[in-house]
């Protein structure tokens, strides 16, 4: 029972990453149709920021700032760059545009950089953990847990008590519509960006302090599991790619314990097959999204 | 909705393949198809003719070499001395016989980058020293590197078309099996950074440079038991899957063997994990913190592991590693202190590969990125050489049967004996510990 509540944590801590990760996606995906698959490449520049940072012997508390500017800065850059020269074209070609992105970043990173795995400092306290009766909780869990809920109450008030957030929304329902209406595209575009940025700089912080490396690819794992979570809450929901996200921490971490040792080993692959299950019998995700297609 | 359940089935069908462990590092990989790095170029030719050139017959200084205006020394040993202490500032007269070819097909991602990048540098490197010696009984060295990218079998066949006399080809697998099929034995291939023991076999021409998974995790098991653990850990991803479920296989075999015990497997995934909560959750409940915890990890994969058991009181724990540690720079990382590891090349100051490795930085104006490998890639090449020389032939087969003969090879990674082997030289292996904060010999396993 003691390692179950632990495991529920260590879940939890887990999967609030995953739910921010899932909301960049799904905020992005909301306005542009894009599942984008350059998400996690924020993470790799982020990493790289974090590395040189490291080298300089500079401070978490100098370089968690940072990370998040490097996300937001490199989501901008790479809207611009890149999506926003193929907006108003098809889903497809944005998502091939997404691809296109994750191997030109890996291979800068590759060519210019190093194919070595590049290594920093983590923070001392990340592994420290506290007793709560029978429980060791790691410290890193719980701010991370705080932290993420403090970011989605924060992104929900943004969304629903600023103009920018209104705009987001409609654009989110009915993007044609929203822009009758006097949304300007650019903007509302360049808003949702720039948040899903921030919010996978958020993620990138927890995640590179507890890898402490990067490598060219390192984004790949971080965009699988925001968008797997994105896509198991729900494409398109805010709160289902949240949902989505707590959901996959858990199922990681609890399969890992609970799974006989002699398939343990087969975690990743059972916590996919379960996600295929969603989709055959609830291919919609766990939160229906009713609004209008883009035409 | 259609599009979104396309997108979700495109998703679950990567998501599968990911998860089914194909090699993600793939889709880093360099798009480049090929990077040639002629060591040589004014001796270049098409090499169609080779088969039937003159051969260099072992101390026989009447044979051929009449077109030539010095007689060169014929050396029936590669003069491994020689080639190292070459000026490239002062150097012998340009060979001018035929060239010695030497096929690299490397693979440049991430996966394996961090070796073969600095590896396919450093190999030409020491052709332009052995050319600037005066070249190998007058005979120029040149290399040739071409990427393996998503297709190794392709940059082989370049390599064949180029007439490369032997090929050093990539660790893994995923990338060296399929130049194998290419080569089909027709060509020596030195798998030069691996331990997989598959991939060695004498009979198709195939052949490690250093010590098997088997050996250098048996060594560590052994060590572990001399230090008096007697308990361990694993971290695998699970039993015979290639280095990451074989070593902490070899190592349990050898552990128990000796008397140890296995108290726990966990599995974990290589490359990626570095939450190992669960894990760690598990371990507690058992651990009586005298154990050895070893797997075939990266190094920022051990550092965080035992920061989280650290964290959970678990501080008595020894840890052990194989050659990844050495391949992703545990020296630098932080909280390594004790643990212990398996590097192919112990170096000190002063040795021969600490001299090439100054020689390459001071004339290229960078270090390489890897030091304990690069004796691999090097002896690699001396190895091929050394065939030739043996069998005085061009012949890549003939090459290749008088690789399988060599023995005693003194070679800048120690001694090689391919001769009643499969393929696999009988290596000692160096066990290295992070004393003080620094990398050192603790002892050597044969």
């Amino acid at each position: 029972m003691i390692e179950l509540l632990q495991n529920l944590i260590d879940g939890l801590g887990r999967g609030s990453i995953y739910a921010l990760l899932a909301l960049g996606v799904a905020v992005v995906f909301g306005v542009m149709h894009l599942l984008n698959f350059a998400h996690g490449e924020l993470i790799t520049i982020s990493g790289y920021a974090a590395y040189a940072a490291g080298q300089q012997g500079w401070s978490w508390y100098i370089i968690a700032p940072l990370i998040v500017v490097c996300a937001v800065v490199s989501s901008l850059v790479i809207e611009r760059v890149a999506f926003s020269r193929v907006r108003g074209e098809s889903d497809f070609t944005l998502l091939l545009t997404s691809f296109g992105v994750h191997f030109v970043v890996s291979a800068v990173f590759l060519l210019y950089v190093s194919a070595s795995v590049k290594t920093y400092p983590r923070p001392g306290w990340v592994t420290n953990t506290y007793s709560l009766g029978p429980l060791n909780i790691e410290v890193f869990d719980t701010v991370v847990i705080v932290v993420t809920i403090i970011t989605l109450i924060a992104t929900t008030m943004l969304l629903q008590r600023t103009m920018f957030g209104l705009a987001l929304r409609a654009a989110s329902a009915d993007f044609d519509t929203a822009r009758l209406m006097g949304v300007k595209s650019d903007s509302v575009i360049r808003g949702a960006f720039a948040l899903s940025g921030l919010l996978a700089g958020i993620a990138g912080v927890f995640w590179l302090m507890r890898s402490g490396s990067t490598t060219p690819s390192a984004g790949i794992d971080p965009m699988l599991k925001g968008v797997l979570a994105a896509l198991i809450g729900g494409l398109g929901s805010l709160r289902g790619a949240v949902l989505g996200g707590f959901a996959l921490g858990l199922a990681e971490v609890l399969l890992r314990s609970r799974l006989p040792d002699s398939i343990a080993s087969l975690t990743e692959g059972v916590v996919f097959v379960l996600i295929a299950l969603l989709f055959i019998f609830r291919p919609q995700g766990l939160i229906t999204v009713a609004h209008a297609e883009r035409v | 909705m259609k599009l979104k359940t396309l997108i979700a089935l495109f998703a679950i069908f990567t998501l599968f393949a990911a998860a089914c462990g194909d090699d993600d590092g793939d889709d880093a990989s360099v798009d480049a198809d090929d990077m040639v790095d002629e060591s040589d170029d004014d001796n270049g030719g098409d090499g169609d003719d080779m088969d039937d050139e003159p051969h260099m017959d072992d101390g026989d200084m009447d044979d051929d070499g009449d077109d030539m205006a010095d007689e060169p020394h014929m050396d029936d040993t590669v003069d491994i001395a020689g080639i190292l202490a070459a000026d490239l500032d002062d150097c012998a007269d340009a060979p001018s016989g035929d060239p010695i070819r030497v096929g690299m097909a490397m693979d440049f991602s991430d996966v394996v980058g961090f070796v073969d990048i600095p590896g396919s540098n450093l190999v030409p490197f020491v052709a332009d020293l052995a050319n600037c010696a005066g070249g190998v009984n007058g005979r120029p060295v040149e290399v040739r590197v071409a990427e393996v990218g998503d297709d190794a079998a392709l940059a082989a066949e370049e390599l064949l078309d180029w007439g490369a006399h032997f090929l050093i080809g990539p660790p893994f697998a995923d990338f060296a099996l399929p130049i194998l099929q290419t080569t089909e034995g027709r060509v020596p291939l030195f798998v030069a950074a691996s331990t997989e023991p598959t991939l060695a076999d004498a009979s198709i021409n195939s052949y490690l440079v250093t010590f098997d998974d088997h050996q250098m995790s048996s060594a560590a098991a052994n060590w572990a038991l001399d230090q008096g653990i007697t308990r361990a850990i694993l971290f695998t991803e699970g039993e015979g899957v290639p280095y990451t479920g074989v070593n902490p296989d070899a190592f349990a075999a050898a552990f128990i063997a000796g008397g140890g015990e296995v108290v726990s497997t966990q599995t974990y995934v290589w490359f990626e994990d570095t939450d190992f909560s669960a894990q760690v959750n598990e371990i507690a409940g058992i651990s009586d913190n005298t154990e050895a915890v070893f797997s075939a990890a990266l190094g920022y994969q051990v550092t965080a592991l035992r920061g989280q058991l650290e964290g959970q009181g678990l501080d008595g724990l020894t840890y052990i590693g194989t050659d990844a540690l050495d391949a992703t720079g545990i020296q630098s990382e932080d909280n390594n202190e004790g643990i212990a590891h398996t590097p192919h090349t112990s170096i000190s100051a002063g040795d021969p590969i600490d001299s090439l490795l100054a020689h390459y930085e001071a004339v290229n104006g960078e270090a390489l990125e890897s030091r304990g490998f690069m004796a691999l890639y090097v002896d690699s090449m001396f190895l091929g050489i050394q065939g030739m020389l043996d069998c005085g032939c061009d012949e890549p087969a003939r090459i290749g049967e008088a690789v399988q003969q060599i023995s005693g090879f003194q070679g800048m990674s120690g001694e090689i004996t391919y001769a009643g082997t499969n393929g696999i030289p009988p290596k000692a292996v160096p066990i290295n510990r992070i004393v003080n904060g620094e990398d050192v010999l603790v002892d050597t396993r044969s």
